[in-house]
Order: C-alpha cells, then structure tokens, then sequence
C-alpha cells in the first residue's frame, strides 16, 4: 500500500458540504419571478389617469366638479366685492352725517339727499 | 391620451365659464357716484319705500346744518394751522384769542355730535328693531364718540 500523501487530501480536508437548502426554495423562487414580472406588466400613472378619464362616469363628474369649483370661486369674488364696496358706502355715510368727518371739499358738495 | 386631454379642458371651460357667469350675476351694482345717495342704504337695512322716503326727508333736512358744520369745522382747522404758523414764526401766542378759539372749537364740537346723534336717532326711530340694531351698528363709530369737555 502506498503511503504516500495524496496532493488532493489537504483539500479535500477543507471540503465542507454545503448549506442545506431552503426547504421551499422553489416556491420562493417563483414568488420572486411572479413579483418581477407584476412591476414589468403594472400601467403606469399616466396609463392610470387615462384610464380613469376613459370612464365616463368619471368624465362626467370631474366636468360638473369643475363647475362647482368656478360657481364657488366667483362667489368667493362676489363676497369679497361686496364686503369692500358696503365698506366703502359706509365710510361714505358717515362722513355725510358726521360734520367733523366731511372736509371742506365735501362740506361745499353736501346737497340734500336723493329723494325716491 | 387626446380623451384625457380633451376632459381636462373642458373641465377648465366648464370652470372659467361658470365663474364668469355667476359673477356678472351676482356682482353688486356699481356704485352710484353721488356720496348722497341713500339707495345703498335702502337695500342694505331692507328698507320700504315709506321708510325709505322718511329717511331721506330726515337726511334732507339736515343737510344744511352739516353743511354748515362741516364748514365750521373747516374754518377752525385753518384758524388753528394759522396760530400754529404764528407761534412757530414769533414763538408768541395770544392767550386770549387761543382760550376764545378753544371755547368755540369746543361748542362746534358739541353742535356736530348733537347734530350727528339728533340724524341717526331720528333714522332709527322709523326702523324695525332689526333693522335699527344694524343702523346702529354701522354707525357705532360715531355713536362712541366721547363727549366734548366743558
């Protein structure tokens, strides 16, 4: 029997087997492929949006919710034009009654009233 | 892509025409140019056209007092720029003159918030509670003034 050492026993001596796998390897495997190819096939915001405004519900609503916002934004207006000009009346009024508000300009002007 | 596009500006349509519209409805009136004119008045406090027309009588007749007021008032703003000139440029004042100025500054004072209260609460009498509360509220302003010292 021939003693000597055999070159491949060193490494054979640092061989270790490997890991035990997974048990469900294969499952987590697909799992990973189906998720990667969901984001492939996924629309994107755009494809979303588009698709969203094909529906004609949806059409129909955004339009007349437009509306709505344009009704609401010039009553919005109309308050604030209304506030400003009863403020301005107001001050106007006053300085019609008041003789120490109406300057000298308005106190030549001041005319009786307009009668209906 | 162009459907989308299309709803998208007719939303915008939809919105700038819908403002528009309820604006020019609903937009108050311009403004009379005449400071007289108690029309705003009218429809502010829901005035009928009885009181409406009791008013301005009420505001008619008084008229010539402001006026006369408000000049008054004018005159003594000049006259107290004047003593305000003189002691300025001579360092003096007349002491007597400005006691005289005083005392009528303070009676014209008094004359505007007799005249000014007599106005409103002979406008208030023809109004309904409602209305009134409002009429004074508007004129609160004048309405707190402290009274002139004696």
């Amino acid at each position: 029997m021939d003693n000597t050492p055999d070159p491949l026993d060193p490494l054979l001596d640092k061989w270790m087997p490997p890991p035990p796998t997974p048990r469900q390897l294969r499952a987590e495997v697909w799992r990973r492929i189906a998720v990667v190819e969901a984001e492939d096939e996924a629309p994107s915001l755009w494809e979303r949006i588009e698709a969203t405004f094909h529906r004609p519900s949806f059409a129909i609503t955004f339009v007349a919710a437009c509306m709505l916002a344009g009704l609401f934004i010039a009553e919005l207006r109309v308050s604030q034009v209304h506030s400003r000009r009863n403020a301005q009346f107001a001050t106007s009024y006053l300085s019609l009654i008041d003789p120490m508000l109406a300057d000298a300009r308005t106190a030549a002007s001041i005319e009786a009233p307009k009668l209906p | 892509m162009k459907r989308t596009l299309l709803i998208l500006a007719t939303g915008l349509l939809a919105t700038t025409l819908a403002n528009s519209l309820w604006f020019s409805l609903r937009a108050p009136a311009q403004p009379s140019d005449n400071p007289n004119d108690l029309s705003w008045l009218k429809s502010e406090l829901h005035l009928d056209e009885l009181q409406y027309a009791r008013i301005c009588e009420i505001h008619r007749s008084s008229s010539p007092r402001i006026a006369a007021l408000a000049a008054q008032v004018s005159r003594m703003k000049t006259e107290l720029e004047a003593f305000e000139s003189t002691r300025r440029t001579t360092g003096q004042i007349d002491f007597l003159e400005f006691a005289r100025f005083v005392e009528m500054r303070r009676a014209v004072d008094r004359e505007c918030i007799d005249s000014t209260r007599h106005l409103v609460q002979a406008s208030a009498e023809t109004m309904t509670p409602d209305q009134r509360a409002r009429y004074l509220e508007m004129v609160a302003p004048l309405m707190n003034l402290p009274q002139p010292a004696n």
